[in-house]
């Protein structure tokens, strides 16, 4: 698999169809991957796609990087099936044009939940909750994706993955309050959830603004409860959740809960769900006149 | 036509974050008609329910608000043609995301009132009121305003009683 995906990418660096092609390497342990940007065709020799590539590559396509402007003409990347769905919620978002990227794409047995859990392979113990709800394994859209694409169908609804979610449902508002009062007491605010993500697309994030200041700078439980609002808040309707959030905290908060959550309702009362089209607009930017109201007197 | 008056135990700080085209003008027809309602409401004027940014309610709780209403003109009615349709939209999603968060939803007020409907806004006002009395201080978010308070080196005459 990997093998044609290095062979396709070395051609067409050669051919100087593509200016660069981001993809995996071995990283600085035997049980991690570490993103690597492609620009000599020999590069290509290093790449690698297995269950320890959990970084979510399309994250570097986003503008607010500096890579997009590097002047590349066309970027290859490589993808697990939700790392595409990234991209096309990228496209729906205009932070990309399609013909700006070349996505190699292969069949994924799924990914691991952290890096320190690998232990030589993948299984139930150790894989990422993402991957038991997936319906891309055979990704969505790609331009080269070794031998015969087999038609899926994914018309089912979005799957909540994380187990704690149910529980927390059922709680009470206290409880619940409890709980995140609890957990976000750990958040020294590093922001490693915010730079991960595919999806925070703003050059000086909200939470970086001190004129006016809306989310308190300070990492205290106050401040830490503006951020992840705000972040959840950001991200409604537009999370493909690849779940990059709660791997990166280096506290073991679940920073994705709020999102895996959000995606419920969106679905739930748009029928949206996001990665899965270029041209439908992402619900909050968008509206029915007959939409939902009745929480409203 | 005066109500006389109640005391209570409790008087709750209510943030309203409305449009100036119809809830603001409706409350403005309810003050020159010498309507009754609670005083209890804050009032921040904004253009249009669009222009109000859940981080606005985020930024009231976190002040030590004990209830937050936002109101704006009913759908069809919007000066902006649509802003109320997008407000809807971001205020069902964000009510969400407060419940999950485990604040009392009930904290949270959503209304269309529009210009002429000053009686309608004297009631919903007093309802809220009555609402958010009922349920008490927020006592989840004002634990949390002086973050530091309990890391704080007791005074002498403190760790002595
Ligand atoms: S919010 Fe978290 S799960 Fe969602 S796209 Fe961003 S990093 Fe991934
Ligand atoms: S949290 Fe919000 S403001 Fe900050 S980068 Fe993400 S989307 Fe932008
Ligand atoms: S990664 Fe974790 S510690 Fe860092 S800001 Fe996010 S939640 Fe807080």
């Amino acid at each position: 698999m990997i093998e044609q995906i290095r062979e396709k990418a070395r051609e067409l660096l050669e051919s100087g169809e593509l200016d660069v092609v981001i993809g995996y390497a071995e990283g600085s342990d035997p049980t991690r991957t570490t993103p690597i940007f492609c620009r000599k065709p020999e590069d290509t020799d290093k790449l690698v796609l297995d269950g320890r590539c959990v970084n979510t590559l399309p994250a570097y396509l986003n503008k607010r990087h500096e890579y997009p402007k590097k002047g590349w003409k066309k970027t290859g990347i490589i993808g697990k099936g939700c790392d595409i769905r990234a991209i096309t919620q990228l496209i729906a978002e205009n932070q990309l044009k399609r013909d700006e990227v070349y996505i190699f794409g292969a069949e994924c047995e799924g990914v691991v939940a952290h890096p320190e859990k690998w232990d030589g392979s993948l299984h139930e113990g150790n894989c990422a909750s993402k991957c038991s709800a997936c319906d891309v394994k055979i990704p969505l859209d790609t331009d080269f994706y070794p031998g015969e694409k087999p038609e899926v169908d994914r018309s089912g609804p979005y799957m909540v993955s994380a187990p704690a979610l149910a529980t927390l449902v059922k709680m009470d508002d206290e409880d619940r309050f409890a709980f995140w009062r609890d957990d976000f007491d750990r958040c020294f605010k590093c922001y490693a959830c915010r730079e991960v993500c595919p999806h925070c697309s703003c050059n000086i994030c909200i939470t970086d603004r001190t004129m006016p200041s809306w989310v308190d700078q300070a990492a205290h439980t106050k401040g830490v409860f503006g951020w992840h609002l705000t972040r959840a808040m950001h991200l409604v309707g537009r999370c493909t959740g690849c779940g990059e959030c709660t791997r990166a905290c280096p506290v073991n908060i679940q920073v994705d809960l709020f999102n895996q959550k959000m995606k419920e309702v969106i679905q739930e009362s748009f029928d949206y769900k996001s990665g899965y089209s270029m041209e439908v607009k992402p619900p909050l930017i968008t509206y029915n006149t007959d939409d939902q109201e009745t929480y409203i007197r | 036509m005066s109500k006389g008056i109640v005391r209570h135990d409790f008087e709750p700080k209510i943030m309203g974050f409305v449009c100036k085209w119809c809830t603001y003008s409706g409350a403005d027809l309810a003050g020159t008609s010498r309507m009754d309602y609670s005083p209890h409401v804050r009032m921040v004027r904004l253009p249009c329910s669009g222009r109000i940014d859940p981080q606005f309610v985020i930024k009231a709780f976190e002040q030590g608000a004990d209830g937050v209403i936002i109101s704006g003109c009913h759908p069809g009615d919007c000066h902006y043609n649509e802003g109320n349709y997008y407000a809807r939209r971001r205020n069902l999603a964000f009510r969400n995301l407060m419940e999950f968060n485990g604040i009392d939803i009930k904290r949270l007020e959503f209304s269309w009132i529009s210009a002429a409907e000053a009686i309608k806004f004297t009631q919903i006002i007093d309802k809220f009121t009555n609402q958010v009395r009922d349920l008490g201080p927020n006592e989840g978010y004002r634990a949390l305003l002086d973050p530091y308070a309990s890391r704080l080196v007791k005074s002498s005459e403190e760790s002595a009683a």
